[in-house]
């Protein structure tokens, strides 16, 4: 909206205010109770005017606002100028609000018409506050509406008849009626086929209308039968002001468009790191208001989209009422959403930012994962190969060295038996060499121990935990060691931790045995 | 070395072997390596005890060059008489489990 037109607006609206003011002297006026409410709902309507415009630039919304706001307040000004013209005119109009009114409630809340159906309605609603009013001024005379002399000429009577002026009057209601009620009709249609964000626009128009219509109905039908009623202060002043109504409606979808927008973002942070997209989803048609938002994403081969629970969506054709909005740098993903949002762009761009950033985050967090996985298993592999090398170790010392020692005592231990008998001294050298020999064979024995334990390899980890808890200078109970076989690296780890554990009891003094 | 300290001996490379010439040569006494080329000694053991083949059966002595804790409980659960490290293989020893058997 420039600020040009801002400033029109502004400017027509409080012209118009003061010559409504001006006009209606001499203060104080016999009907105040309806010069108040009616500057009342006019300024607000006006204002909603501005208001909407201002926020949905390119909707008629702001124009219709202002055509209400208008159409209340100009027909009294006119018709309280001393000037025939102005009074003809300001009495001619002054039930025209009532079209515009008609008109805003069947294009809420896009600003749009729906169908060429409903603009003949309204085309015939216009045409029907001016048509009759036009028959009644043809043989209204001022002085039945109790204005005498002081008011100016009727500048379109023809004739002066009462029970004329009371005929049209009363043929007019029903066709009135009618009208009304088609108007209330597309309104209950709009309502039910409205979803979600959508329907939680139309909802209260829904209410507001049944109240407006109830009052304009009422004041119509007294009005025309002349009752006393007709201009109470309750019926003419305080009745009318359930309009003030429409207005609120614009700051209310205002309120919740920026309540939506602080939600939004609620939503995104308090989503859990990783969350599946059905979470995501859920979270933000909670915010958004939007029981309808989907978010699907495009097949890997092209074909179409799923949504989150797996559904088939028709992204080139979302259907009557829907609109598709791409989420930007997701690969594919779109938010399939109610059309009435199109209206609130910036809601429904920070929406997609959001699930753009969310899903981003989600595919970080699987990237980090699979990372992770890959980390583990070149670390189970290192492992693995590091315990195999180390059982091969064993092995060889077991097949080799240890063979030959075992060889070579076993020898000395002949040699020494011969040479006892013959040569002592040498064969208590031999015993000597023998000795060594052994000596060197415990301790590779425990070297290979150290390397890889063999009775991990032959009798797994119950036999081998049984093995430590024996050899252990601290006594130490075993609770319950599983029976079967692991995989070597397992069994190896856990036998170092508990041969670990262990030592570092050894270690430490104080009471208690280890478990 | 066992011949030496009179002993008569029979040798088999691999368990299926030593089953097998358990039955012909009915030895007194079988020197039985745990690690064999195709099982191990307490399988061989257990096959052992189990076929007796009309006469009493071997006393079987389970040999390593291993320790006996490098088996855990396994020489224990075996039916065989007991265990000896090879470096301390020698005739007396043997004959140690022969008479412990007769007694």
């Amino acid at each position: 909206m420039s600020r040009r037109l801002r400033a029109a607006l502004i400017a027509g609206a409080a012209t118009t205010m003061i010559c409504f003011v001006w006009s209606s002297r001499p203060w104080p006026a016999p009907d105040l109770p309806f010069l108040i409410s009616t500057a009342i709902i006019a300024l607000s309507f006006l204002a909603a005017g501005i208001a909407a415009w201002q926020r949905w630039p390119a909707s008629r919304l702001g124009l219709l606002f202002t055509i209400v706001g208008y159409a209340y307040l100009l027909p009294p000004t006119l018709s309280n100028l001393p000037n025939p013209l102005a009074f003809t005119i300001g009495n001619l109009t002054a039930t025209v609000s009532g079209a515009a009114l008609a008109h805003l409630a069947l294009a809420w809340p896009s600003g749009r018409l729906r169908s060429r159906f409903e603009r003949w309605v309204v085309i015939a609603e216009y045409a029907w506050n001016l048509v009759p009013a036009m028959a009644t001024m043809l043989f209204w005379n001022p002085a039945f509406s109790g204005c005498n002399a002081s008011c100016p000429a009727n500048l379109l009577l023809v004739s002066s008849s009462r029970p004329v002026y009371d005929a049209i009057n009363a043929a007019s209601i029903p066709v009135s009626l009618v009208l009304t009620g088609t108007v209330l009709v597309l309104i209950i249609r709009h309502w039910r086929s409205a979803r979600g964000w959508s329907r939680r626009a139309m909802t209260p128009l829904l209410w507001i209308s049944v109240a407006v219509i109830a009052v304009s109905v009422a004041q119509d039908v007294t009005g025309n039968l002349n009752l006393a009623i007709a201009n109470s202060v309750f019926l003419g002043g305080i009745a009318p002001l359930v309009l003030l109504a429409g207005p609120a409606l614009v700051v209310a979808d205002t309120v919740r468009a920026r309540s939506a927008r602080g939600a939004i973002g609620a939503a995104v942070v308090d989503l859990e790191p990783g969350a599946p997209p059905g979470r995501l989803r859920d979270a933000l048609a909670r915010a958004l208001g939007d029981s309808t938002l989907q978010l699907a994403f495009r097949l890997p081969d092209g074909s179409g989209y799923l949504d989150t629970s797996g559904q088939a969506v028709g992204v080139a054709r979302p259907g009557p009422g829907r609109a598709v909005t791409p989420v930007a740098d997701a690969d594919g993903a779109v938010l399939v959403h109610d059309a009435g949002l199109e209206h609130e762009p910036q809601l429904v761009r920070l929406t997609a930012a959001a699930a753009s950033m969310a899903l981003e985050h989600s595919r970080l967090q699987a990237e980090v994962q699979a990372q992770l996985e890959q980390v583990r298993a070149s670390r189970t592999r290192i492992v693995e190969a590091g315990d195999a090398e180390r059982r091969r170790l064993e092995r060889d010392l077991h097949d080799g060295a240890q063979q030959r020692l075992v060889t070579l005592s076993l020898a000395l231990g002949m040699a020494r038996d011969r040479a006892a008998g013959a040569d002592p001294e040498l064969g208590a050298l031999i015993e000597s060499a023998r000795k060594e020999a052994k000596e060197a064979l415990t301790e590779l024995r425990e070297l290979a121990r150290g390397i890889h334990p063999a009775v991990l390899t032959e009798t797994g980890l119950a036999g081998a935990i049984q093995a430590l808890a024996e050899r252990s200078p601290v006594a130490t109970t075993i609770s319950a060691v599983p029976d079967g076989r692991f995989p070597a690296a397992i069994e190896a780890t856990a036998y170092f931790v508990v041969c670990e554990a262990l030592a570092n009891v050894a270690s430490m003094p104080g009471p208690g045995a280890p478990r | 070395m066992l011949e030496a300290a009179g002993f008569t001996v029979a040798e088999a490379a691999t368990g299926a072997e030593a089953t097998e010439a358990a039955r012909t040569v009915r030895p007194g006494l079988v020197l039985l390596d745990i690690q064999l080329p195709d099982t191990d000694g307490f399988e061989v053991a257990r096959r052992l005890a189990a076929a007796p083949a009309g006469g009493p059966a071997p006393v079987v002595v389970l040999t390593s060059t291993r320790e006996a804790r490098d088996y855990g409980g396994q020489i224990a659960a075996s039916p065989a008489a007991g265990f000896l490290p090879k470096d301390q293989l020698s005739g007396a020893a043997l004959r140690r489990f022969l008479d412990l058997d007769q007694s």
